[in-house]
Parts: C-alpha cells; structure tokens; sequence
C-alpha cells in the first residue's frame, strides 16, 4: 500500500524542480493518484520532469473543450509513474487550461518523443496547438477534411458531414541522404493492422532505411459519439467495438474509468469475473499472434495447431458469456452473467486440457529452428528507444521494460491474485514472442485461481449516485498492453469527454526504430511483432523514385516474399 | 533440430476440422444468437427498444397500431433486450446463420392492435394488451375492488379524455359537489 505521503512528496518534488510560480493547483484524489495544474507556458517543463527526473512514462494526453462552462480547453497529460526513487506506482495527471482566443501550448515532443502522435491528434480533433511540434502534418482527421473544423469541439455536431477538399500526404523520412533510395509503400491497408495503415519503406536495395506512415483511415468518431448521442450505460457496448480482438479489455476499462467517476464499489465477485475474461481474451489474443508469426516464417504447421488450441479458449468464452467473444459482459458497476460452480468445473477442465495441447505444440514447434531463424535478432527495439515511446504490453516486456498494468495499478482481482510481468531482455521479434508464449501459461494460472477463489456474492453495484464533471482514468492490461481511458461524467448520466487510448497507439510509433536496417521480407514479421489485427486486402505499390515507376503489389505477393525472404524486384 | 516431431504430432491429431455447413456445429446451452420474439406474449410496450444500445429493435406507431421491429443486421446479441422484458416474450436463440442475401430477410415485424379510447374511440398509443395486462396486474393487488374498477376504466382511455374527466372532478369537487 501506498501511503499519502508518498504522492505528496512526489508533487513536491515535481514542484521543486519546476521554475516558481508554474504550479497553480495541486489535487490530491487518492493516495496513488494527483492532478497538478501548471501554468501553460511550463506544461512542457512540467511533464519532461515528470517522465524522465520522477520515472514517468505517458499514458495518455487528452484535450478537452471546456465551453461553456469554462472560457477555454484544458489540456491533461496522464503520467503512470513507474520508475520512481522508491518504486512506488502512481498515476500523476499534469495539466493546463488553455484560452479560447490563443490555443496554443509548448510542445512536450522535442523532449518526450512519446507525446508526438498524441499532440497530433489534440491539433487535429480540438484545434490546439502545440508549439515547436517537430511534426506538422495531420495524424487523425483525413487529408480533404477541411481546415479550421475541430470534430471534437463542443459546437461540432457529432452528425456533421463537411465537405472535402483535395489534398495528399507528403511522407517524410527522418534522415535519409544519398542516390539510389527507393520507396516501397505498404497499403493503405495492411495485412496485419488493426486498423488500415498505409506505410512507406524508404529502402536502399532490400534494406529498410526508414520508415513513414499514415494511419487512421478509419476514425469512426467513436469518442463523439460516446460524449454527445449515448448514455453512458450504452457506451460499454459500443466501447468493446473499438478492437475485434481484445474488446473485452475496453469495456473493462471504460467501465472501471466511469466507475472510479463516480465511486461506486464494484462487487468482488464481479471484479473476479472480469479478471477471468479478461484472461481468456489474453490467452485467444496471444494464441492468435504466436499463430500468425509462425502463417509469417512459412511455418504453417504451427499456424494450424496453435489455431486448433485457441479454438479451446473460444469455446471458454462461449461458455463464459454466450457468445465467441467476451462482448456484451459489462456494464458499469459489475458484470451481466454470473459464473455457476458447474460451469466453472467445465471452464477448468477445458483450461486443463488446453494446457496440456499448448505444451504438446509448443514443444514441437521449439524442437526446430524454423520459427526461431527468422525472428532472432530481427526487428530489435532497445530499451532506451522503447523507454522514451512509452511502448506497452509485450513490446515493452521483449525489450526488458517490466511494464505491467495488472501489476503496476492493480484492477480487478489482480491485487489479490499477485500478478508478477514477464520481462525478456533480447528487444526482438522472437523475445516479444516468447513473452506472449510466457503469458499464455500465466493466465491460465490466474482463471484457475480466480476461478477456485471466487467469492460468493452480488455481481453487480445495487446504487450509483449522480455526480457532476467528475474525472476517472480506467487502465487495464489488454493482450497488447496498456489501455487507458479518460473520461469526465455529466450529472446526466452522460459523458462530457471520453477519451480511449488502446495499446497500440503507443506501440506503432515503435515500428521505424523497429524496421530501421532490416529487409523488406522481415517488414511484415515485424509488424506482426507488435500485434496488430488481421486486416483482409492488402496492395503494395512500389516506387522508384528516380524513374517515377509505381508498381502495385498484391497483398499474396508481400507475403510470398516474407514467407519465401524473397527478394523484391523493384524494376520489373 | 527434428522436424519429425511435427510429423509425428500431426500423424497422431488426425483431421479436427468439420464438414460445417453439412455437419452442424453445436452451440452452449446459454448461447446468444438471434433474439426471437414471441408475438403471443409480446404486449408491444417497447421496454426492448428502449434498452436496445444499437437501436437495432425499435417500436413505431402505425395507424394507431404498434409495430415491434428487428433489424438483425444491426444486432449485437447483447440480451439487454431478453434482460428488461416484462413478459419474457424475447429470448436470445441459439440461432447464428444470420447471413443473407438481401436486407429484407433480416428484418423481423410483429404488429399489434392499439387500445382505442372508451371515450372518444380514438387510439390512445398503447396496445390492447397492454391494457388488458395493466387490468390484470390491477385486479391481482390488493387494491379495493371499487378502485380497480375505476382505474380500469382509466386504463382504457386516451390521456385527452382521462384530462377531461379529471378536469370535470376537479371542477366537482371546487362547486363543492364532487364525489
């Protein structure tokens, strides 16, 4: 336990170090929790202190359009304190307001890499700038989307439909020089995104010199919507639709979020019943990738039975909740379905024998180096790169960060049920893998326990009080790391802002570092490395600049080339 | 470095797929497929509709008549629907093969008979069986038997007249004659 001391000499701290008369207002919420007002022209100053003197790394930033109510913005970055002086794991918010009439605040990015896409968005869906931003293209809204139109803004109506206007992206390497550089996109949908992704590879002969991308093709609008038309009962249905494959993690999440809002006690049995689907779903998730790495290094035998043995974990999740996915389980304040003691002895069973199957296969596939060949040594991330990204999940265990939320803020029943992260220190592709082989085993450890400890009881809050403009920071452990939502909660039972950040928005900016000095066929390996979805179609144009040739790719081909380590012929 | 492992492994697991559309795949007991509507016991109050988080299920008015609509397309199996029946008239069946090739044959209506005003005659917006079910419950309380009686009566009238009357009492009682 963490004692309110501990936060206190943390803000003090924070305070000493920053130029005097920059803190306006200190909140201490909980004792693992505080939110410090700065002043706007030190908010820069503020948040590098906090990530690199105090041991922070960035969960999440939001931007917020307080009007009417206030005459501005507010701008909030989320620190997850985790490498402080007496190791202690806090959740430090930093925050400014931001006048209407000069929207505008120092960017944190030249000295916090990590905080670059999420200023980005801020500029893009609310219209705040962030001074001195290294980057100044767009990131979420699309390019014809027209100028000066912030969706996010109060007085955007979540049903508007602007018209657009002509545009392109100008994609641009960090530092590449010299003749004979060729580009290779990849896209606009990738074969293993989650969301569609168009990349281009700046390559010299097979190898990688760097890497660029434009993402968010498809922003849904999910947060505006979740703010203006829905009750926030309605939002855990829609929340567990941002991600097909870890949903579950996000309604968990926005529901533990609104529920730390507005300080309703979950019932144990509920919190038990999460921490077991939310392992299930981790172990479908980590199957699936182990799956998909080895469909990658032309190894499809271990494709097939790794799939063969995920099928177990579905068949949980039927059982669990009556559907293949862990969707339509929670609400806030407890869950819908209950865990009776016969199914529970069913659940065990089934884990028992996908244990065993697991093992079988995992020891077939290590009694030869065809899985291990390709992925040792590729696509190393080091730990002082994946340190100043805030990267999450497995991509940061592989890289020997112990960054776990279940261990970090335990939620749920992870508090009692003692969750220690499994930490590889290689940074590569096989080291991500082995943590997620790891992880597999640990969480069918955890439902057996949970499951054998579960206490009897309601499984959902019997009273929630209304309360007004209330903050809740919800974060739980997706299969590929960190989730945090951020949401602020109107006495009307609806949500005033609702901000998501999954997993991957902190891993993605990883993959440049990832790809930089390796070949095109170990692209996609490494991009299946962070875990992104299965996405179906897939074109690869490939230009060479010098004689303005565009050639397109299929998405069979790209594979073939990664399957085979082919070699790409550019001029053909 | 034994690739007969595999070999051996898969020698042994035989086939485990299934010829799925000609061998059926058993669901869960407590599977959510389709929400199948019972129009016996349906009483068209739209306490469904209302719960539905995707407004896949929706309750219009039709000339007077209730029209209870599906739109599976739009459906997340969530049961919040089989959750707030009064009547249990929903549930959640173990029904999945949604697939189709046309948008119609994924839309479900059951219509029901609106409840006219003893009064007037007009429609009062509610369903007869909603009338008749408020009845019941009326006559099964504890209430005095003179007051189910008259708020039967209530029960069948459009909220125009049930103003009206209510109006007329008051006006009663002020003239120092109601009952």
């Amino acid at each position: 336990m963490v004692s309110e001391p501990t936060i206190v000499s943390y803000v003090s701290k924070l305070i000493s170090m920053l130029p005097p008369g920059s803190v306006k207002d200190v909140y201490v919420a909980s004792p693992h929790k505080a939110f410090v007002e700065v002043d706007r022209r030190s908010i820069d100053e503020a948040v590098a202190v906090a990530y690199w003197s105090l041991g922070g790394f960035l969960s999440t930033m939001v931007g917020v359009d307080m009007r009417p109510r206030e005459s501005g913005f507010r701008v909030y970055y989320v620190l997850s304190i985790e490498e402080g002086i007496s190791g202690e794991k806090l959740w430090l918010v930093i925050w400014c307001r931001v006048p209407w009439h000069d929207p505008k605040y120092p960017s944190s990015t030249p000295r916090v890499p990590a905080a670059n896409w999420y200023e980005r968005e801020v500029r893009d869906l609310l219209g705040i700038e962030a001074e001195n931003h290294p980057d100044p293209r767009r990131l979420v809204l699309p390019d014809d989307w027209p100028d000066g139109l912030y969706p996010l803004r109060n007085d955007f109506e979540y049903c508007e439909r602007p018209p657009g206007r002509p545009s392109r992206y100008r994609f641009m390497p960090e530092k590449v020089e010299g003749d004979g550089i060729v580009q290779v996109a990849v896209g606009p949908v990738h074969p293993l995104a989650d969301e569609p992704a168009q990349f281009r590879l700046f390559v010299d002969g097979e190898k990688i010199v760097d890497v660029d991308y434009r993402m968010f093709f498809v922003h849904r609008g999910i947060e505006k919507l979740g703010s203006s038309k829905l009750t926030y009962n309605q939002v855990p249905f829609i929340a567990e639709r941002i991600c097909g494959i870890c949903g579950y993690a996000h309604a968990c999440c926005y529901c533990q979020a609104v529920e730390e809002a507005l300080g309703v006690e979950v019932p144990e049995r509920a919190q038990y019943i999460r921490t077991v689907l939310l392992e299930v779903e981790r172990i479908h998730s980590h199957l699936l990738n182990l799956g998909l790495a080895c469909h990658l290094a032309a190894f499809d035998w271990g494709f097939m039975e790794l799939f063969r043995v995920r099928e177990i974990a579905m068949k949980i999740a039927e059982i669990l909740t009556g559907g293949r996915k862990t969707y339509g389980m929670n609400v806030v304040g407890g869950v819908r379905r209950d865990i009776p003691i016969d199914r529970a002895k069913k659940v065990l069973d089934m884990l028992k024998e996908l244990k065993s199957e697991y093992l079988k296969v995992l020891d077939a596939i290590a009694s030869n180096r065809l899985l291990q060949s390709r992925c040792e040594n590729v696509g190393v991330l080091p730990r002082g790169v994946a340190r100043s990204l805030s990267v999450v999940g497995p991509v940061a265990r592989g890289s020997g960060l112990p960054r776990d939320t279940r261990y970090d803020h335990p939620y749920a029943a992870y508090r009692e049920l003692g969750v220690k992260p499994i930490v590889e220190s290689g940074g590569d592709v096989w080291s991500r893998l082995i943590v997620r082989a790891r992880e597999v085993l640990q969480s069918i450890e955890i439902i057996e326990h949970a499951l054998d400890r579960m206490p009897l009881g309601p499984i959902v809050a019997e009273k929630i009080e209304p309360r007004d403009m209330v903050h809740g920071i919800g974060a739980v452990e997706a299969p590929r790391g960190e989730d945090v939502h951020f949401v602020i909660v109107r006495r009307d039972s609806r949500l005033f802002r609702w901000r998501v950040r999954a997993s991957t928005y902190n891993n993605w900016p990883a993959i440049p570092y990832m790809s930089r000095g390796y070949t095109i066929a170990d692209f996609p390996l490494i991009v299946a490395s962070i875990d992104p979805c299965y996405s179906c179609t897939e074109r690869v144009i490939v230009v060479d600049v010098k004689r303005g040739l565009v050639k397109e790719l299929s998405y069979d081909r790209i594979v073939y080339m990664c399957r085979k380590r082919g070699v790409a012929n550019v001029d053909s | 470095m034994s690739i007969l492992k595999v070999v051996r492994h898969s020698i042994k697991r035989g086939v485990v797929t299934i010829l799925y559309p000609r061998v059926p795949i058993e669901v869960d007991e407590f599977y959510r497929g389709l929400p199948k509507l019972d129009p016996r016991l349906c009483i068209g109050c739209g306490a469904c509709a209302n719960a539905c988080p995707p407004e896949a299920i929706r309750v219009e008015d039709r000339d007077g008549r209730k029209v209870w609509r599906i739109f599976y397309g739009r459906c997340i199996f969530c049961a919040r629907c089989q959750e707030v029946c009064p009547v249990g008239a929903i549930e959640l069946s173990k029904e999945f093969e949604a697939a189709s090739r046309s948008r119609e044959d994924l839309v479900f209506e059951a219509i029901f008979e609106g409840a006219k005003c003893r009064a007037c005659g007009r429609y009062t917006g509610v369903t007869r069986r909603e009338v008749e079910l408020a009845k019941e419950i009326l006559s099964l309380s504890e209430t005095p038997r003179e007051l189910v009686e008259k708020l039967s009566e209530y029960a069948s009238m459009c909220s125009d007249c049930k103003r009206k009357l209510l109006r007329e009492k008051l006006a009663g009682v002020w003239r120092g004659g109601g009952s």
